[in-house]
């Protein structure tokens, strides 16, 4: 049976490369005349993806193949939708995909090579907290969080980046199983998520740390911690509430949106308007309208995406999510090392409560926060930085099969 | 025109979604039979030219004879020809003294040898490609 999982893959990835052509070639109807602009980003996009994956698989020998085709299959659905919204933004877009490859590439390789130094975590969490100090001292205000280092045109988010460092500082801290300062571990993880409320990036500051508290969790199995941990964060979003202004428009605008129909419950309904639209089916690429909902080539692409793919495709995209979390979580399972596969959950729990957080905003299943959907939305740091943390995850599976054969 | 397409296409699309997720499903199920595998089977397995699979246990003989654990009939094998065992997590090679040499990679070995994946073993006039189980497909390109 393991004979047919070339097959399979290669069953996969010719798939995604015909929704792209089939959805492309939608697109390139819907002009008046026709043009053939859109069509060859389908080509494009089937291009990048096949040198990627040959390239990748020739490079490193025994890859999870499954990682990068999923990341794929989400990011061209992800294209399609931001041809469908704005075209300019897709030209962009798609070249931050080819360098989120190379980056995939790349990081697979350095982590496979990973020779165990006795790196301090405290190096990662001064790191953490530089890359979190940045933009607040020379950062740019968007959309509410002052989250953004401008340089020149091109604009970066060193949180994306911090979410690593933050999982090596984790995974190095909590090695051995146990916790030497129960009370310093706390601080350095409350300081992390301070600066990112900080910078009013509230959404980040809860994946951060609920990420730490699983990570807690997972290597000591402490009830206690963790308990305490969940308390602990029940008590900061009360607080936020009645402190912070910006929580408790977004938590009012959760619990009624129809209070406020123009004001602050307008993304919210405009969101829920779109995706009952969809139906099953969907209305069918092209035919729906996503320009009426705010913020759509970023947060709400899940929204426009339900429009147009109906329940059926947004089903399908989260357990496109499901499964790439389940690779993820398989690799840390399978390593022995505890560092790398404390790196390697950290980074699945990151990911995965990234997806649930804006997936569940979108759906008012929990209050909006303005984090991306991996691979899906529009912005080069967190598609670049997504490929990355899923090259550290294959890295960390090849680099076990290294030791494996080297002893 | 465009809209009755595009009323088409949707299902279309919907369809090739769901066969991607289709061939995810039988990925799994393809995981589940690995993680299910015999527990003395290592994972590893010597996979000879003409194509037949020998999965390797934690230790096993090669030779002639037909109390070999791999038992292969060609008069260049000695009866006891070569050792296969487990050490740590990889496979150890070593040649029984037979008379026509046990070669990895060309290389004739006098020593215990670590296997790595896709090292190649050549007993007699036999050739050997040492594997992982899951690796399987890749070494044999594609089947589509």
């Amino acid at each position: 049976m393991e004979l047919k999982m070339e097959a399979i893959y290669n069953k996969t990835l010719s798939a995604t490369a015909l929704i792209g052509f089939i959805a492309f070639l939608l697109l390139s109807l819907k002009t008046s005349p026709f043009s053939p602009v859109p069509i060859y980003g389908a080509i494009a996009f089937a291009a990048i993806m096949f040198t990627g994956y040959f390239l990748s698989n020739s490079l490193l020998y025994g890859q999870d193949s499954a990682l990068f085709i999923l990341a794929c299959f989400i990011t061209e659905l992800g294209l399609i939708m931001l041809y469908r919204i704005d075209p300019a933004v897709f030209m962009k877009q798609i070249n931050w995909f080819a360098l989120g490859v190379l980056a995939f590439i790349l990081s697979s390789i350095v982590v496979k090579y990973w020779v165990n130094l006795k790196i301090n975590p405290l190096y990662f969490f001064a790191i953490t907290v530089i890359l979190l100090l940045l933009p607040l001292a020379f950062g740019v205000e968007k959309g509410g969080s002052r989250s953004w280092i401008q340089i020149a045109e091109y604009s970066f988010q060193p949180s994306e980046l911090a979410k690593i460092t933050f999982v090596l500082f984790l995974a190095g801290k909590l090695k051995d199983g146990r916790i030497d300062g129960v009370l310093r571990l706390a601080a350095e993880i409350l300081a992390v998520a301070g600066l990112l409320a900080m910078a009013r990036d509230l959404g980040g500051a809860m994946l951060f740390y609920l990420t730490a508290l699983a990570l807690v969790f997972a290597a000591t199995s402490r009830w206690d911690l963790t308990a305490a941990g969940l308390a602990a964060s029940a008590a900061a979003s009360v607080l936020g509430y009645f402190l912070f202004g910006h929580v408790r428009v977004r938590v009012e605008a959760w619990l009624n949106p129809w209070q406020d129909v123009p004001g602050r419950g307008y993304q919210i309904v405009q969101s829920l308007f779109a995706i009952a639209q969809g139906g099953f089916f969907g209305t069918g690429l092209g035919l729906g309208h996503p320009e009426y909902i705010p913020a759509v080539a970023t947060d709400f692409i899940f929204s426009a995406f339900s429009e147009e793919f109906g329940f059926l495709g947004a089903a399908a995209l989260i357990i496109v999510y499901f499964l790439l979390v389940y690779r993820g979580i398989k690799i840390s399972l399978t390593v022995k090392n505890s560092f790398l596969a404390l790196a390697a959950l950290g980074i699945v729990t990151l990911f995965g409560l990234q997806i649930f957080t804006i997936i569940g905003g979108v759906i008012k299943l929990i209050p909006m926060t303005g984090v991306t959907l991996p691979f899906m939305s529009y912005g080069g740091s967190s598609m670049v930085m997504s490929f990355i943390s899923l090259g550290i995850l294959n890295g960390i599976r090849l680099n076990e099969r290294r030791q494996e054969a080297d002893g | 025109m465009y809209e009755l397409l595009v009323q088409a296409a949707k299902f279309v699309l919907i369809g090739i979604i769901y066969y991607f997720l289709y061939n995810f499903l039988k990925v799994m199920v393809v995981d589940l039979a690995l993680d299910k595998q015999n527990p003395g089977e290592t994972g590893f397995y010597l996979e000879a030219d003409d194509g037949r699979k020998y999965p390797l246990f934690s230790v096993n003989t090669i030779g002639r004879a037909s109390d070999s654990d791999i038992v292969i009939d060609d008069p260049f094998l000695s009866s006891k020809h070569a050792l296969i065992t487990k050490r740590g997590r990889g496979m150890l090679i070593q040649d029984l003294n037979s008379t026509n040499g046990t070669f990895v990679n060309g290389k004739r070995i006098k020593k215990p040898f670590r296997l790595k994946e896709r090292d190649e073993v050549v007993l007699g006039d036999k050739k050997f490609t040492f594997l992982r189980r899951e690796s399987h497909g890749i070494k044999n390109g594609s089947h589509l």
